[in-house]
């Protein structure tokens, strides 16, 4: 049982993670991270660089939905901007760690003006507001046939680095995790800031916020322009991961799973953005290589199965937000705490 | 924690196990020292669910049915028996990919069938890279049917430019008299629909065949009222449906016929399976289309067909009709089958180049009657089809034209 966490330093206070445990958990989870390549396949690798991603723009849509308590049905078209400009600029021969700040800066740029709105309305109005966003950015994605290839799509050359080419999933898993490790640390520290603090005061009452000298559409705008270009990265990230993008990848429906990720995870709460973002691409992947594992001695199973899993999945995530409104973070705090509480109870 | 959630905790427990235990068995190439040993593997994600499940299904059987038969009837290829492994992709390009990913990791199949143009897109650049493996999926996008950019990417059919040209090539022959009939363009607002509209209309101009009017809409569009008012005032003979399965062609037919149009509605391979026609309705009558293959009822002198319809009633007793998704499948099967078989034959390892040489060495290939000429693949494509209509008699697709190749 972990008896005391006693603060004797400011810096000690300000420490991101205080705890010697928790220090040597993260270096490691990084060890583990960097090695993981060597010891996992094409598929697992692949899969854990699309986490990765997943995990970037879900953090974006946590800070403007989860923390500042802007619902955004838009996400996935700022993805959108975000893979567009970076295949753009990288068929331009500019190099990936150009391409990846300014499809994030571009993506930004079309948050803020997308959060204008939201200084007049709020709850399901914005939502109604970002989800015409969307539909008005996939429309240019479809049309601007010079800058986004139209329906045909784009191909986003491989990402080098001094000449060196990120042609694979094994090597494109070392930009990805280390650029959402990045992020996700940023995002954590972005509400130990008074930024930070101003959105979590907007979400809980935006007008005692204002009250206390927050000015609401500066905040709001910020909102949308951070986590716009946690989108507009993570989009640039998948442009690179299947270095060729049609317009039809960024539908509603992405933007939705980012919503279920972060309500599952846990709003407000980047390790939610995590555990949402791992549930949602693996649990239907899980259940998949159930299907899978079944066909191997029954090859029709794979007929009538695999509509059911998509059934499970759908309840697996009802169940979620009926039993655990808090998300997997809530189960996260509730294991951790037997742990330094144990033999006692939690 | 309470001693009441202690029988919720267990459960919970066992069932996160018994899932992950599931799945990491599945991961594990439990099969791969088989296949090293002798067994071909043909890898697949067909969308078994998702929007495309109606066509998934019957591809996936299709396709895992022709190795089946294969085995049983020629024992596989080259001596080597064909082992299909497909898991479902939802028509989602994560899925899609994912699949495709730990198919190959797994049991490194020389052939593997996507799900969709954006899976054959994404998919290209990894496949060319890795030139272990042909490709093909149930997308005719135009583009992809290019040896040189796409190299070991095929379709069993032809592209959709091309099933457009096909059926200006039934208008221009059929055609009588000194005015070429007019000709409207409906096509969905998707990157399937809007594939083959500059092909048509390059084609159209070509055979002096006049666009009157091009219309766009959503895929599954209701209300098409001011469209038809569009066509109703443009007064087309014919009018092309693409980028749709079903709806809303129905509603269009219905409301051209209740206007008192006299246009004749014609469709592309997706929305041409006799199931979906008869689920038209009372606007069936009078439907046609293209098709690059025989209906699975049109036996004579067709004898992979009968083979077709025969292994399904054995396997399949509960398939009353076996649609063209099934028989796409299995012609997919088929080529997949013939490319190995000749890169086998000729000695050599089935590696990217060498099953594209092979795929390109077809040539006057007889299918047994699935596709009406003899087949040519240097193209990566079958360009040819047929225009079949709808009997309202019969409720049958029937022939309206021999079959008619192009490029």
């Amino acid at each position: 049982m972990r008896i005391g966490d006693f603060r004797a330093s400011y810096a000690h206070d300000e420490a991101l993670w205080p705890t010697r445990v928790q220090r040597t958990g993260l270096a490691l989870l990084a060890l583990a991270l960097a090695l993981f390549p060597f010891a996992a396949n094409g598929y697992v690798v692949g899969l854990a660089c699309l986490v990765g991603i997943h995990c970037i723009a879900a953090a974006g849509l946590n800070i403007m939905t989860g923390y500042t308590g802007l619902i955004s049905l838009g996400h996935a078209a700022f993805m959108g901007v975000g893979c567009y400009t970076a295949a753009w600029f990288a068929q331009r021969g500019l190099p990936f760690f150009v391409t990846l700040p300014l499809a994030g800066l571009f993506a930004a740029a079309i948050g803020i003006v997308v959060g204008l709105p939201s200084l007049r309305i709020k709850g399901l109005y914005l939502a109604v507001a970002t989800l015409a966003t969307q539909f008005l950015l996939v429309y240019v994605f479809r049309e601007w046939d010079s800058v986004t290839g139209g329906v045909r799509g784009v191909n986003v050359p491989n990402a080098s680095l001094f000449g060196f080419e990120l042609g694979n999933d094994h090597r494109m898993y070392y930009l990805i995790v280390p650029v959402a490790a990045l992020m996700l640390v940023a995002g954590r520290n972005l509400f130990r800031t008074r930024v930070g603090r101003a959105f979590i005061a907007i979400r809980d009452k935006d007008i005692s916020a204002e009250v206390l000298g927050i000015e609401l559409l500066h905040y709001k705008l910020a909102a949308f322009a951070i986590g716009s270009f946690y989108a507009g990265v993570a989009g640039a990230l998948l442009g690179y991961f299947y270095r060729a993008m049609t317009p039809e990848y960024f539908t509603l429906q992405l933007s939705v799973f980012y919503l279920a990720a972060i309500i599952v995870g846990g709003l407000g709460s980047m390790l939610g953005t995590i555990l949402g973002a791992v549930f949602m691409t693996l649990v239907p992947e899980l259940l998949r290589g159930g299907v899978a594992f079944v066909a191997q001695w029954a090859p029709r199973a794979t007929e009538i199965l695999s509509p059911i899993q998509q059934v499970v999945f759908g309840l697996l995530i009802m169940g979620f937000l009926v039993f655990e409104p808090h998300g997997l973070l809530e189960i996260w705090r509730r294991v951790r705490r037997l742990f330094h509480l144990w033999p006692f109870r939690a | 924690m309470s001693a009441n959630d202690t029988p919720h905790d267990l459960s919970r427990r066992h069932l996160l196990g018994a899932g992950l235990g599931a799945a990491a068995a599945s991961a594990l190439p439990l099969r791969a020292a088989l296949a090293q040993s002798g067994e071909l593997v043909v890898g697949a994600a067909p969308p078994i669910t998702g929007v495309f499940a109606f066509a998934g299904v019957g591809l996936h059987q299709g396709l895992g049915d022709y190795c089946e038969w294969r085995n049983a009837t020629k024992g596989g290829v080259a001596g080597r028996k064909l082992r299909y492994v497909g898991e479902d992709s939802a028509y989602k390009m994560d899925q899609a990919m994912a699949v495709f990913k730990k198919i190959m990791g797994a049991h490194k199949p020389p052939v593997f069938y996507g799900d969709s143009t954006a899976w054959a897109k994404a998919a290209a650049k990894e496949v060319s890279q890795l030139g272990t493996t042909m490709t093909s999926s149930p997308s005719f996008a135009s583009d992809l049917a290019d040896p040189k950019n796409v190299p070991f990417y095929f379709m069993a059919g032809p592209t959709y430019t091309a099933m457009g040209e096909i059926l200006l090539e039934y208008i221009h022959r059929t055609s009588r008299g000194a005015t070429k009939p007019a000709l409207a363009i409906v096509y969905s607002d998707t990157e399937f629909g809007r594939d083959p509209i500059a092909g048509i209309k390059a084609k159209a101009q070509a055979l002096q065949i006049p666009v009157v009017q091009e219309i766009v809409t959503k895929p599954g569009a209701v209300d098409v009222s001011a469209e038809v008012a569009k066509l109703r005032r443009a007064k087309p003979d014919f009018v092309i449906f693409h980028g749709y399965v079903l709806a809303p062609i129905p509603e269009f037919i219905k409301q051209m016929r209740e206007a008192g149009m006299a246009t004749t509605p014609m469709g592309t391979i997706w929305s041409m399976d006799l199931t979906t026609v008869n689920a038209m309705g009372a606007a069936a009558p009078g439907w046609m289309g293209v098709m690059p293959y025989r209906y699975s009822y049109d036996t004579q002198d067709a004898p992979t067909m009968q083979a077709i319809k025969d292994y399904a009633a054995k396997v399949r007793p509960d398939m009353k009709y076996v649609p063209l998704f099934y028989t796409h499948g299995w012609l997919v099967g088929m080529i997949f089958a013939e490319v190995m078989e000749r890169t086998l034959k000729a000695g050599k390892p089935l590696t990217g180049p060498n099953m594209k040489a092979a795929l390109e060495s077809i040539k006057d290939w007889d299918t047994g009657g699935v596709t009406g000429l003899l087949v040519n693949l240097q193209g990566h494509q079958i360009a040819s089809g047929r225009i079949y209509a709808y009997n309202a008699d019969t409720k049958l697709m029937e022939p309206a034209s021999g079959w008619i190749r192009t490029a």
